[in-house]
């Protein structure tokens, strides 16, 4: 299921760590993209005069990158396609960032290229890839399966490889070289039935060279004769029709050679593994006696096998130009050299460095010598990394609570080392480099940090926790998927060695358990059904693979073991006879027993893995006996337990990969209905942390669709808008109490269901005296079931006041500031949509797991300066087509509209936000389901006459048939809305406010709720057989068909604005929650 | 800090040259045929035994990574009858375990090799992660070792080890060859066609190192069932030396890590 949650990033002052492994630069010659020892790949702008700029980040790898090709046909399609040390590959839109496919194979490659027939192949192509695996595999460039295998007679690993593409010979082939140095040519274009039909296709040719480790080999497009075959000691250049050798060259002591390129005829390039390259002329021997002529015009035709002898004799490098670094020539270099022909482009050369630096050369393209015949040096065209882009973005990179120890401590600010957000609290816990802990409220946090409101920073509440001397490396709040924790307890673990329990409400520290273990690594709470004694207790890993077992009530180390010689992986509790097993990394086990804490046992290799595997099972046995709840928090906990063992395995960088699945896990769960969550993200190699916001879009339409329901049917009752604005005070202040008695910490496995929560809206404040007295009984009383139905309340209501925040903030991330200012005050005004402090990074779900984010400083080249006052926050110039293309489609629809909205608008902001809210998540969810597109589009043509909605979603569909990024299309929409709104509010602002207040006054009985049922009904009816087109095939899984469709049928009867009251409430209150 | 930079300098260079020795002599134990200057690598002749029952003998010749003869003799349960077969003369069989392992050492010398003495170390960091990527083929070597693949018995029926014997194989009869941890192995399975009125309880079998009397597959259209499951193997004591390297190697790259991040945590270095 496709949950759309739009993602926001904050990130801190330090770039996160991006050791390049991998680079190679797009056939256009506008991006740049590096894959990292982290995991990530990193997306970087090149403009026309060579500038680099950081455009995104890629997550979604958990093990290093070790290659990087394109997939697809450039033009077409922009796709790459990356590959991982543990097999992962993955299928990226380069142009929107998107994680198109992705695989894990058990295969690590080392060489990726991509083939293509067009008029022999159908699909998209080939990936052919070479690495630790022996001989060639064919894999499917578009579903990333594997077609089939190229073998050989004596298969070994291939090294390197290149397609050889030559006119003269008419045929493709596949010319690789094996790590015992044994060069093989397969056939490509003559084998392609026969590969297609699984037939094995072996080598044509095969041949030992004389060289181990190979490094590259290159064919010579320009002559179609010479090839060159790159190893770490030597580069020689070989005769393609009969694999003669012409000639060699060494490398200097101390240099290995890392890659090499033809250049132009003749003319090579090399390039060495620290940072150095060489530009070399084959010159010919007979040349310079003057005799050449005769010899090369022949050379690209027929030859006589004897030539190559000739050829020998004739051919000796020289070296023409040379490249080179002046510092930091110790980090390993990759690099990468492309050759563009055409007047445009340039041939660059292009290295990224383990220290994340890229660094371009501009090669000319007739090189020279000096005139003496010495090298000469080419010059460096542009250098750059991550941090150069932080640094020059200094707003864009601020840390999320930079502006807490800004207010504070003066200029100098806390590098946050680990952070945790606690999402029945709404309190985000950041621990500091210095030892500091702040706590504070997530969703006020983020407001701040983004927002440009100088009010909202004085006032922000927190609380600084001190207690570690060094640096805080790990938060666990462990109440929060497990009741058994008392609520107040924070753990946290620091580089000093000591785990503290805080009262994270008071602030005072419970408890200091002292390790003297090296720093605490990781923090982990017991599973679900593992008690001891009935009590829980908290697992704490140290760095000298220690592993400590806290009890948290008796305030005790029940055991620390020791004895583990390599970092600890897994660590599995077995509950009916109280052992912990400890897997480390070298896939031994340590069995441990909690009590006398004494090993029991310590096994490796089969025996280890059966007895994790056993455990595993013997877990499982026990959750079928427990509550359902417990379950779905054990199935999240398995995860965490094995990404956090990868974590430390050295192969995750970016603890990310785990916290997202699991986040998004509990999104589908519906485990957490928060329509708000702050992930926090920690990087390896760099302690710094930067977070991620997630708004669940679903979740704060549904949220705000109640709230809205609410309002209506209460201005219904007290026909008062007074009584909304009261109702929702109350609602603050008990949300602030329940906060206060700590009930309202909801235990975040309650499955909330919306039309529960429409349920408890509507009661209004009767529930609210009765739930404050029931959360008063809860406390003494401690039962499952109340408790579950007061937390459904409590937090029903406090949700509702913090997804209008909530909506607020996204809205002001998406809206394009300093386009208008009239628009930009107006909004400010009226809608309480706040100005923006500076662009904000935004980020793009692609699935459960793949995640990009935008980078400080991708607007530099997005857009330049357009008109006098600087955009702050347009994502690209197309967006003011698209949102013209809307106005236009959309027209009929505004005139319509025009006269409710004009009352409603000019009345009540906050419906206006829920509006463009709507319309938002409206698009999100059109272009995040492209398969239905079809479906719908004839369906409603089938279904409905209404014209207005079908143009709108045609030109929609088309957008996204384009390739426009959903983020583009959002702003778009929003801006045209956002533009049509302040149109009628220019206009009652003639009236002056007071007149329109006293209008509404006078019409309050009649016009009031009329105009904001026309609203909602113009949203329902809007969005709703919309959204039921969408959600139907999803939802259908879940609710029975029959009622969806019944349900669907109705809202399809509705006629357009002119029904009967009586039919609407029922009506709304139904599609409500549906929705 | 001193003693930091002194760990770079100097302890890293002799750990570093102490692994490099360890993954050399272990390396040759693979007996590589381009390192070796002799040329072909010498072959090894192992006697294939079982525990108990003496139903399977055979002698299998190993040079270097390459099965290079194997001569079997299968008593066939019921009828006592003697089946011979072996390899034909022009032909070997590459046992993808072992020349993997060896690549990967390979692979992990060659990293080593880079940083040689003149090298020099600026960071922690810069160590820590020379010592992930060779970790990381180190054991990627081991577990070729102590892992055998599974594969379905649809596998290895269409495997070539089948067209390799002379006289050929007949129908009913399997053989597959691995490397578990020092053990060179050897199964034999003995098949039955199953009658295609039988297919009510049909169940193929998964991928398994070893399957057991029962199993049953489908391949080129016939269904069988194994009826006899024959396992012999010969100890290589080679390989078991190169696993106690790796273990040793493995355990000094641990212990250069630990080393390493001690000092990153009593003091906090920057990585660049």
């Amino acid at each position: 299921m496709n949950v759309p949650v739009q993602a926001v990033a904050v990130w801190g002052k330090i770039a996160p760590s991006h050791s390049i492994t991998a680079i190679m630069i797009t056939d256009d010659q506008q991006t740049i993209v590096t894959g990292s020892q982290e995991g990530q790949i990193c997306l970087w702008d090149l403009s026309s005069e060579l500038k680099i700029s950081s455009k995104e980040i890629l997550f979604g790898h958990t093990a290093s990158v070790t290659c990087l090709a394109k997939a697809r046909e450039f033009e077409k399609q922009p796709y790459v396609v990356s590959a991982t040390e543990n097999g992962e590959m993955c299928v990226w839109n380069v142009a929107s960032g998107q994680c198109i496919e992705n695989t894990k194979l058990p295969y690590r490659h080392t060489a990726i290229y991509y083939y293509h027939c067009s008029f022999r192949m159908t699909g998209e192509g080939w990936l052919l890839c070479c690495g630790e695996y022996q001989d060639v595999l064919i894999i499917d460039a578009k579903t990333l399966g594997v077609l089939h295998t190229l073998s050989s007679q004596s298969s070994d690993w291939i090294n390197c490889m290149c397609i050889v593409h030559s006119a003269r010979i008419q045929e493709d082939s596949l010319v690789a070289v094996s790590i015992t140095g044994v060069l093989k040519v397969w056939e490509l274009s003559s084998s392609l039935t026969s590969i297609q039909e699984r037939q094995d296709v072996c080598e044509k040719e095969s041949k030992s060279l004389d060289c181990l480790n190979c490094q590259a080999i290159r064919f010579c497009t320009y002559t179609e004769r010479l090839l060159l075959v790159v190893s770490s000691v030597c580069w020689q250049v070989y005769d393609y029709c009969d694999f003669s050798l012409l000639c060699t060259e060494f490398s200097k002591s101390g240099q290995c050679f890392a890659g090499g390129e033809v250049l132009a005829a003749y003319r090579l390039i090399i390039w060495t593994e620290d940072g150095y390259s060489y530009i070399y002329q084959l010159l010919n021997r007979w040349a310079q006696m003057g005799n050449s002529h005769k010899k090369f015009s022949g050379l690209s035709k027929s030859i006589y096998p004897a030539d190559g002898k000739v050829l020998k004799e004739t051919v000796y490098p020289h070296l023409l130009c040379f490249t080179g670094l002046k510092e930091n020539k110790s980090f390993p270099f990759v690099m990468g050299f492309l050759n563009e022909r055409k007047e445009p482009f340039y041939k660059i050369l292009f290295s990224g460095e383990a220290s994340g630096r890229i660094t371009l050369w501009h090669v000319p393209d007739v090189p020279a010598s000096m005139f003496d015949g010495s090298p000469k040096e080419i010059p460096i065209a542009a250098i750059w990394s991550l941090q150069d882009n932080f640094d020059k973005n200094l707003s864009m990179s601020e840390g999320i609570i930079d502006h807490l120890c800004a207010s504070k401590y003066g200029i100098e600010s806390a590098v946050v080392t680990s952070s945790v957000y606690i999402p029945s609290l709404d309190k985000l816990v950041c621990g500091c480099e210095n030892g500091k802990i702040f706590v504070t409220l997530g969703l006020k946090t983020v407001r701040a940090r983004l927002l440009e409101n100088v009010s909202l920073k004085g006032n922000l509440s927190h609380k600084v926790l001190n207690g570690h001397s060094s640096r805080v490396t790990c938060l666990l709040y462990p109440h929060d998927n497990s009741v058994k924790f008392d609520p107040s307890w924070l753990l946290s673990g620091g580089q000093d060695s000591v785990v503290i329990c805080w009262n994270i409400f008071t602030g005072e520290i419970l408890h200091q358990f002292i390790l003297q273990a090296g720093t605490v690594i990781e923090l982990l709470r017991s599973p679900e059904n593992f008690k001891f004694k009935d009590h829980s207790i908290v697992c704490c890993v140290c760095n000298d693979h220690s592993v400590a077992i806290l009890h948290l009530q008796k305030k005790e180390c029940l055991l620390h073991a020791r004895k583990h010689l390599f970092p600890v992986k897994k660590i599995k509790f077995d509950p009916v006879e109280n052992l912990l097993i400890v897997g480390c990394e070298d896939d031994s086990v340590y069995v441990w027993e909690i009590e006398t804490g004494t090993l029991e046992r310590h096994e490796t290799g089969e025996i280890a893995k059966a007895i994790l595997s056993s455990i595993e099972d013997s877990e499982y046995l026990v959750a079928d006996a427990l509550l359902p709840i417990s379950q779905e928090s054990k199935r999240n906990k398995n995860p965490e337990y094995k990404s956090s063992s990868s974590y430390k395995l050295g192969m995750v960088s970016y603890n990310l990969t785990h916290t997202e699945k699991s986040s998004d896990k509990i999104m589908d769960n519906s485990l957490i209905r928060q329509p708000f969550t702050v992930l926090p993200v920690k990087t390896k190699w760099n302690s710094a942390n930067f977070h991620i916001l997630l708004f669940d879009l679903e979740k704060l339409l549904e949220l705000l669709l109640s709230s809205q329901l609410c309002g209506l049917k209460s201005s219904n009752s007290f026909h008062n808008l007074d009584t909304i604005e009261r109702a929702k005070s109350t609602t603050e202040k008990r949300a602030l109490t329940l906060k206060r008695n700590k009930t309202a910490g909801s235990i975040s496995t309650v499955d909330g269901q919306v039309d529960a929560v429409c349920a408890n809206q509507v009661s209004g404040d009767t529930n609210a005296v009765r739930s404050l007295e029931e959360s008063g009984g809860i406390k003494r009383q401690k039962k499952m079931k109340s408790s579950r139905k007061i937390r459904m309340q409590s937090s029903g209501n406090i949700d509702v006041d913090i997804a209008t925040d909530t909506a607020k903030l996204l809205l002001s991330c998406l809206l394009p500031w300093g386009v208008d200012e009239e628009i930009d005050n107006l909004c400010v005004r009226h809608l309480d949509i706040l100005r923006l402090q500076c662009p904000v990074s935004f980020g793009l779900l692609s699935n459960e797991s793949h995640i990009s984010l935008m980078l400080p400083g991708w607007k530099c080249t997005d857009c330049g300066v357009l008109e006098e006052h600087t955009l702050s926050n347009l994502f690209s110039n197309r967006v003011f087509d698209l949102s013209n293309k809307y106005l236009a489609a959309t027209e009929g629809q505004t005139e319509t509209k025009e006269e409710p909205v004009n009352n409603t608008y000019g009345a009540k902001g906050s419906e206006t936000v829920i509006f463009l809210f709507n319309r938002i998540a409206l698009i999100n969810r059109i272009i995040n389901m492209p398969s239905l597109h079809m479906c719908f589009s004839e369906t409603s043509k089938h279904h409905s006459p209404d014209f207005r909605r079908g143009s709108l979603l045609k030109l929609i569909c088309c957008w996204s048939d384009q390739s426009i990024k959903i983020i583009e299309a959002m702003q778009a929409v929003l801006l045209a809305e956002v533009q049509r709104t302040t149109k009628t509010l220019r206009k009652t602002a003639v009236y002056r406010e007071p007149l329109a207040i006293v209008e509404n006054g006078n019409g309050k009985l009649q016009t009031l709720p009329k105009s904001e049922e026309s609203l909602f009904l113009d949203i329902l009816h809007f969005s709703l057989p919309l959204f039921l087109f969408f959600i139907a095939p999803v939802s259908a899984l879940k609710h029975g068909k029959s009622s969806n469709s019944a349900n669907f049928q109705d809202v399809e009867d509705v006629p357009d604005r002119c029904v009967l009251e009586e039919s609407e409430s029922p009506e709304i209150s139904k599609s409500c929650s549906l929705c | 800090e001193e003693e930091f930079k002194w760990l770079l300098q100097e302890e890293v260079h002799a750990v570093l040259k102490q692994l490099q020795d360890i993954l050399k002599e272990a390396s040759h134990r693979f007996a590589l045929p381009a390192g070796g200057a002799e040329g072909a690598a010498k072959q090894e002749s192992f006697v294939l035994s079982t525990a108990g029952t003496d139903q399977v003998k055979g002698v299998l010749t190993l040079q270097g990574d390459a099965l290079c003869q194997a001569d079997v003799n299968l008593k066939m349960p019921r009828s006592n009858q003697l089946l011979h077969f072996a390899f034909r003369e022009d032909k070997q069989w590459k046992l993808q375990q072992i020349q993997d392992a060896r690549n990967h050492v390979n692979q992990a010398i060659y990293l080593l090799m880079k940083r040689d003495v003149n090298y020099h170390f600026k960071t922690g960091s810069e160590v820590l992660k020379l010592m992930d990527a060779v970790m990381l083929q180190l054991s990627r070597a081991r577990n070729r070792l102590t892992t055998p693949a599974t594969l379905t018995l649809p596998e290895i029926a269409s495997s070539g080890l089948t067209r390799m014997f002379a006289p050929a194989l007949p129908p009913d009869i399997l053989v597959n060859f691995y490397i578990n941890l020092n053990k060179l192995c050897l199964t034999i399975y003995q098949l039955h066609v199953l009658q295609p009125s039988t297919t009510k309880n049909f169940k193929p079998a998964g991928g398994s190192i070893l399957h057991n009397p029962g199993a049953m597959f489908e391949f080129g259209n016939q269904r069988y069932e194994v009826s006899h499951v024959h396992k012999v193997e010969c100890v290589v004591p080679w390989l078991n030396d190169a696993l106690v390297f790796f273990t040793v190697s493995l355990q000094l790259c641990q212990q250069l890590k630990d080393k390493i991040s001690v000092f990153s945590s009593y003091w906090n270095y920057k990585p660049y």
